[in-house]
C-alpha cells in the first residue's frame, strides 16, 4: 500500500472519529439519530435478539430437547392438540384481528364485550382445569372411547386442553387490550409489550427448568399439565422488537438503511458467539442435552442476563416515524378485504405451494438425528459443525443481487424446490444404503445438507422481494395492500393441512417412533423413521415446482403496476391540493 | 437475443411510461394482470360471503372428521399374514393393566357404567388364536404391567414390547413350544436367547421380596441389591437378544461363560432413582461365571455360580452396536480374546468428567494385541469419550491386558 493511500485511510479514520465525537449526543444536521444510540442498538438489539433465540431452546413442540429428553410426550399427541385447539383458533382468530387493527383501542362498549368475552372464556378454561368435564358424559358412549383412544391422551386431559387453550386466549386478548391502551401511548407500538411481559417471562423461564412436570408418571396427566404451563408461559412474549424499533429509528431513510447496516448486523454477533458457546457449555454438562441443569441453570441465566440488558436500553432506542394517532387509523371492510385478497392470483399459487408443502409436515427435523443419533455430536465440535452448515448461507447471499438479475423468480423457485428434492434423494439413498457406516453416510449428509444452505439464501431474498411486489400488486388490484388479509389464505389451507400433516406422525409412529427419541440409536429404525418421510418431503418439493409454471408476475409487469400506482398517487395529490386538503405519507415515485 | 440481454433477463424496461386518463386510473388493466376492483360493489356480495362461511365450515368440519378418523386408534389391531394371525398394534385404553396375547381381542363397553376402570371387558375370539406379535406393536406404554403369551403364539419381534414403562412381567402359556418365561423375563423355549427383562420388573421383585417401596440409590441394602437389582443370566443362554436389558434397574448381571452374542442395544441405559424425581445410571459391573448348570436367575452366592471373574465372559463373539451405552455406572470392562465384533458407538458415553477428575470405563482392556485387534470388524466411536480442551477424546485402549 502506497504512502498515499495509508494517509488517506488514517485521514478518513480520523474524520469518522472525529464525526462520531462531535454527534456522539447530538445528531448532525438533517439526521436524527445520535452516535450514542448507535451504541445502545448495538447492545439493545444484541441482548434482545440473544435472548429470543434462547427462548427457542424452550418451546412444547416434539423436538425441542427439553420435550424430547425429559417430558417424552407421544409424537402424535401435538397434532391431537392441535387438532382440539383448531377450531377456537378460528374465532380467536377474529377477535384477534379485529383489536390488532385497532392498536387495543376500542369503542368503550365494544371494549366491554371484548373484555367479557376474554372473561367467559377464562373462566371457562379455569373450571376446565377445576373440574373433569369427561364425567358428565357417558363413560362407555362412543365420544369418550374415541377421546381416550388419542395417543397419549383421554378424556380428561382433552378437556382440560380444549380448556387451557380458551384459558390462554381469553387471557392473551384480555392483556392484549389492557397493556396496549396502557403502554403504546408511553412505550410506542413496538417495544410495548416487553415492559409488561419480561419479569413474568423470566419467571416462567425458571419455572419451565425448575418444575418436576415431566416427572408425572400418568403420560395423559403429564400431557395436560404441560401444556398448561407451556401456554402460562407462552402468555408472556419476549420478541425481538428491538430490532423492529430500530427499522422506524429515523425519518431520514438513508440513516435508517445505515442502523439497519452497520449496529444492528453487528449486535448479531453476540447471539452467534452465544451459540457457539452455548454446545459448547452442554457438552461440559454430564448427561450433556439430556441434563436437566440445562433448563435449570444454563437457559434462565442466559437469559435472564439477556432481558436485563435489552430493558436497561429499550428506553433509549427511540421510534421517529411519524404515523397518524393511534385513535385515527382507517380501517378497512372485513369482507371486503376478504374478498380483495380472493382475487389475487399470486397468492392463491403461494397457496397451493404452501398446501403441498404441508406434504412434510410432522416430519423429525433431520440435521438434528443426524447430529445427535448418527454422529453423537455434541460441546464445541456441534457448535462448529452447526456454524459451518449456517455459515454456506453467506457467500451467494451476497451475489444475490447478480443472481435476481440474471434469473427470474419463476425459474429460481423452481431451481430452489428441485435443488430440495434432490438433496432430499441423495440424503435418503445415502442413509438407506450406507446407513451402517457412519462416517461415509454422515459426510455425504452434511455436504447435501450444506449445498442446501448454500442454495437456499438467493430464493429466499427472491421471495422476501416478491413479497413486496405482490403486495404492490394487491394495492394495484384493490387500492390497499391488504397485508394482514393476506393471512385469510390460511384459514382454507389449516384444515387440509392439520389432515396432510398427520401422515408422516402416522408413519413414524408405524415404525417405532414415539416419545422416546432412543429408538433413534436403533440402525434399523432410525434409516426408515428418517428415510420415508425424506421421501414424501422430496415428493413434495417435486410437486411444489409445478404451481410456479403458472408464475407470470415478471419485471415487466411489476414496473406497469408501479407506473399505474404512481399515477394514482399523481392524480389523488392534484385533486386534494385543488380541493384544499392536505395530504401527508403519499409517493408519486 | 444477444447473449448480454440474455444474461441479465431482469434489467430491462425500467423506463416503462403509461399515460393513464385522470378518469381511469382506478379502472385501468395492465395487459396480462386482473382488472383492478376498487370501491365498487362486488357482484353477489351475500351470496360469496355465504359460500365463503359455508366453505370454512366444511373444510374444518370435513379436516376434524377425517382427522379424528386417522388418530383413533383401536384398542387392538391385527394383521392377516400366511402364518397365521399378527398382533400389530396395541394403543391403551388408559384403563388396561394386564394383556393377554392369544386370541383375536376387542373391548367390549358395559353400558350404564360410569367407572372407567371397570366399564368394560376384554372379549377374545378363540376361533382366531394369534401367531406373531409384530415390532412396536407396544410402544412407550405406561400402564400394563403384564403381558401373558398364549400358546399358540410363534413368533414374538424382540422390538415387540418397546419402552413399556410399567411393564414387570412377561409369563408365557407353559404349552407354547417356541418361548417361555423364568420369573417373568422372557426367553425362547429352549433358554439359548434372553429376549425381554421387563422395564419395570425390579417392581415385582420388590413385591416378591417383601420391599414396601422402591429403595433409592443411597438407601440401597447388600439386601435389597441382591434382591432387586442383581440378575444371573442361566447358562443355558448364548445370546442377549436386541434392546433386551435397556431401561432396567439392576446394578449387577452375571453373564455365563456360554454367551456368545451381546446384541444391538442388550444393555442399554440401565438405571436408578437417586430420588423422587431423578435417576441416575445403575450398572456397575458385569460378571461372567464358569458353571454351566445355573438355572435361577436370583443371585445366592458366588460359589453357586462356580468361578466368577470381572466384566465379558470368555467365548463372547459379537458386542452390537450401542451394546451398553450410557451405564456411566460402570467402571470396568474387558474385551475378552474370543470377540470379532464390535458395532459402533458400543460403549457410547460410559465416561465422563467430575471434579476434574474422569470417572466410568476410563480405559478399555483388550486382551489381544492391538495388531490382532485391527484385523477385528470394529464399528466407528466403539470406545467412550470425555471432554478434552473442549472436544471430545476417546478413552486409551489397553492392549494384552491381564483380567482384573
Amino acid at each position: 500500500m502506497s504512502n498515499e493511500n495509508k494517509s488517506s485511510i488514517v485521514d478518513k479514520g480520523k474524520m469518522l472519529f472525529g464525526e462520531i465525537k462531535e454527534h456522539w449526543n447530538t445528531p448532525a444536521e438533517g439526521k436524527y439519530v445520535p452516535y450514542k444510540e448507535y451504541k445502545d442498538v448495538v447492545i439493545g438489539v444484541g441482548a434482545n435478539y440473544t435472548g429470543t433465540k434462547t427462548l427457542e431452546y424452550i418451546g412444547f413442540w416434539s423436538s425441542c430437547f427439553l420435550i424430547m429428553h425429559h417430558y417424552k410426550l407421544p409424537y402424535l399427541t401435538f397434532s391431537v392438540i392441535g387438532l382440539l385447539n383448531m377450531p377456537l383458533g378460528y374465532i380467536s382468530a377474529l377477535i384477534w384481528w379485529y383489536v390488532c387493527d385497532n392498536l387495543g383501542f376500542l369503542p368503550k362498549k365494544t371494549e366491554k364485550k371484548v373484555y367479557l368475552v376474554y372473561g367467559l372464556m377464562m373462566g371457562f378454561g379455569i373450571s376446565t382445569l377445576l373440574f373433569d368435564y369427561s364425567r358428565l358424559f357417558d363413560q362407555s358412549g362412543s365420544f369418550i372411547t374415541i377421546l381416550n383412544s388419542f395417543e397419549g391422551m383421554n378424556a380428561t386431559a382433552c378437556f382440560k386442553t380444549f380448556g387451557t387453550h380458551f384459558l390462554y386466549t381469553g387471557w392473551v386478548g384480555a392483556r392484549n387490550i389492557f397493556w396496549r391502551k396502557k403502554l403504546i401511548p408511553k412505550y410506542g407500538r413496538y417495544k410495548y409489550s416487553l415492559y409488561c411481559d419480561v419479569i413474568p417471562k423470566c419467571v416462567m423461564v425458571i419455572l419451565i427448568g425448575w418444575l418436576p412436570v415431566y416427572n408425572i408418571a400418568d403420560v395423559a396427566t403429564r400431557v395436560w399439565v404441560a401444556n398448561l404451563l407451556f401456554a402460562t408461559y407462552n402468555v408472556f412474549g419476549f420478541g425481538n422488537v428491538l430490532e423492529e424499533c430500530s427499522k422506524r429509528i429515523s425519518p431520514n431513510l438513508q440513516e435508517r438503511i445505515l442502523v439497519r447496516s452497520y449496529p444492528v448486523k453487528i449486535s448479531h454477533i453476540f447471539n452467534s458467539i452465544l451459540a457457539i458457546i452455548l454446545p459448547a457449555v452442554v457438552g461440559m454438562l454430564r448427561h450433556e442435552w439430556a441434563d436437566i441443569n440445562f433448563y435449570r441453570f444454563v437457559i434462565p441465566i442466559t437469559f435472564c442476563i439477556s432481558a436485563a440488558f435489552t430493558m436497561g436500553l429499550a428506553g433509549r432506542i427511540k421510534e421517529r416515524i411519524p404515523q397518524p394517532p393511534i385513535e385515527k387509523k382507517v380501517q378497512i371492510k372485513f369482507w371486503d378485504g376478504m374478498l380483495g385478497v380472493m382475487k389475487n392470483k399470486y397468492l392463491l399459487i403461494k397457496t397451493v405451494v404452501d398446501l403441498i408443502d404441508a406434504l412434510g409436515n410432522g416430519m423429525l427435523p433431520f440435521a438434528t438425528i443426524l447430529y445427535f443419533y448418527t454422529f453423537r455430536l455434541s460441546g464445541l465440535p456441534y457448535s462448529l459443525i452447526v456454524a459451518l452448515i449456517s455459515f454456506a448461507g453467506t457467500p451467494p447471499d451476497l451475489l444475490s443481487p447478480y443472481f435476481l438479475k440474471r434469473f427470474s423468480y419463476k425459474q429460481i423457485m423452481i431451481f430452489y424446490q428441485l435443488s430440495r428434492a434432490i438433496g432430499n434423494v441423495v440424503i435418503a439413498v445415502a442413509m438407506w444404503t450406507l446407513g451402517d457406516n457412519l462416517a461415509l453416510c454422515g459426510t455425504i449428509c452434511i455436504v447435501v445438507l450444506f449445498f442446501m444452505e448454500m442454495t437456499k439464501t438467493v430464493p429466499t431474498t427472491a421471495g422476501h422481494d416478491m413479497g413486496v411486489r405482490i403486495n404492490d400488486y394487491q394495492m394495484y388490484l384493490s387500492g390497499e395492500r391488504l397485508e394482514s388479509f393476506a393471512g385469510i389464505f390460511g384459514w382454507f389451507t389449516g384444515p387440509i393441512t392439520t389432515f396432510i400433516g398427520l401422515i408422516i406422525p402416522i408413519f413414524l409412529l408405524k415404525y417405532g417412533f414415539n416419545s422416546n427419541w432412543e429408538i433413534l440409536f436403533f440402525d434399523g429404525s432410525r434409516r426408515n423413521i428418517v428415510v420415508i418421510p425424506i421421501i414424501v418431503d422430496a415428493i413434495g418439493f417435486f410437486l411444489m415446482t409445478i404451481p410456479y409454471l403458472f408464475w407470470d408476475y415478471d419485471n415487466k409487469k411489476q414496473n406497469l403496476v408501479m407506473e399505474v400506482l404512481k399515477r394514482r398517487a399523481e392524480v389523488t395529490e392534484k385533486k386534494a391540493q385543488e380541493e384544499g386538503v392536505t395530504i401527508s405519507g403519499g409517493y408519486k415515485g | 437475443m444477444s447473449k448480454k440481454e440474455k444474461k441479465s433477463v431482469n434489467d430491462w424496461a425500467t423506463d416503462v411510461h403509461l399515460d393513464i386518463p385522470e378518469d381511469e386510473i382506478w379502472t385501468y388493466q395492465v395487459p396480462g394482470l386482473a382488472a383492478p376492483h376498487i370501491n365498487k360493489p362486488y357482484k353477489h356480495y351475500n351470496l360469496k360471503k355465504t359460500v365463503f362461511v359455508i366453505v370454512i365450515l366444511i373444510a374444518v368440519s370435513l379436516s376434524m372428521f377425517f382427522s379424528i378418523m386417522a388418530l383413533q386408534n383401536d384398542t387392538f389391531e391385527y394383521t392377516e399374514t400366511k402364518n397365521g394371525i399378527e398382533f400389530s398394534k396395541f394403543s391403551n385404553t388408559g384403563y388396561l393393566y394386564e394383556l393377554d396375547i392369544d386370541y383375536v381381542s376387542d373391548i367390549e363397553y358395559i353400558p350404564g357404567n360410569n367407572d372407567p376402570n371397570t366399564n368394560f371387558r376384554v372379549v377374545k375370539d378363540e376361533d382366531k388364536p394369534i401367531t406373531s406379535v409384530r415390532q412396536f406393536t407396544l410402544n412407550c406404554d405406561d400402564k400394563i404391567k403384564t403381558i401373558r403369551i398364549g400358546e399358540n403364539v410363534e413368533f414374538v419381534d424382540t422390538k415387540a414390547f418397546y419402552s413399556c414403562w410399567a411393564l414387570q412381567n412377561i409369563e408365557v402359556d407353559e404349552n407354547n413350544p417356541n418361548y417361555c418365561d423364568v420369573d417373568g423375563v422372557l426367553y425362547n423355549k429352549d433358554k439359548t436367547a434372553l429376549l425381554c427383562y421387563p422395564c419395570d420388573h425390579d417392581e415385582y421383585l420388590r413385591r416378591k421380596y417383601g420391599y414396601e417401596r422402591e429403595l433409592y440409590k443411597d438407601e440401597v441394602t447388600p439386601e435389597y441389591e441382591i434382591d432387586v437389582q442383581t440378575y444371573v443370566v442361566p447358562a443355558t443362554v448364548v445370546k442377549l437378544d436386541e434392546m433386551c436389558f435397556n431401561y432396567a434397574n439392576l446394578r449387577k448381571i452375571y453373564l455365563p461363560e456360554g454367551l456368545r452374542r451381546i446384541e444391538t442395544l442388550a444393555v442399554f441405559k440401565l438405571h436408578e432413582k437417586v430420588d423422587q424425581w431423578g435417576t441416575t445410571p445403575s450398572l456397575t459391573n458385569i460378571y461372567s461365571y464358569k458353571s454351566d448348570d445355573v438355572t435361577d436367575t436370583h443371585f445366592t452366592s458366588e460359589k453357586a455360580l462356580g468361578e466368577v471373574y470381572n466384566s465379558l465372559p470368555e467365548g463372547l463373539e459379537f458386542i452390537g452396536s450401542d451394546a451398553f451405552s450410557y451405564n456411566q455406572a460402570l467402571s470396568y470392562v474387558y474385551i475378552p480374546e474370543s470377540v470379532t465384533y464390535i458395532g459402533h458407538h458400543a460403549f457410547w458415553d460410559t465416561v465422563y468428567k467430575e471434579g476434574g477428575e474422569l470417572k466410568g470405563v476410563t480405559v478399555m482392556n483388550v486382551a489381544v494385541s492391538e495388531e490382532e485387534f485391527d484385523k477385528l470388524e470394529i464399528g466407528d466411536d466403539w470406545k467412550p469419550k470425555y471432554d478434552y480442551l473442549l472436544f471430545k477424546k476417546a478413552v486409551d485402549t489397553a492392549f494384552n491386558a491381564e483380567r482384573k
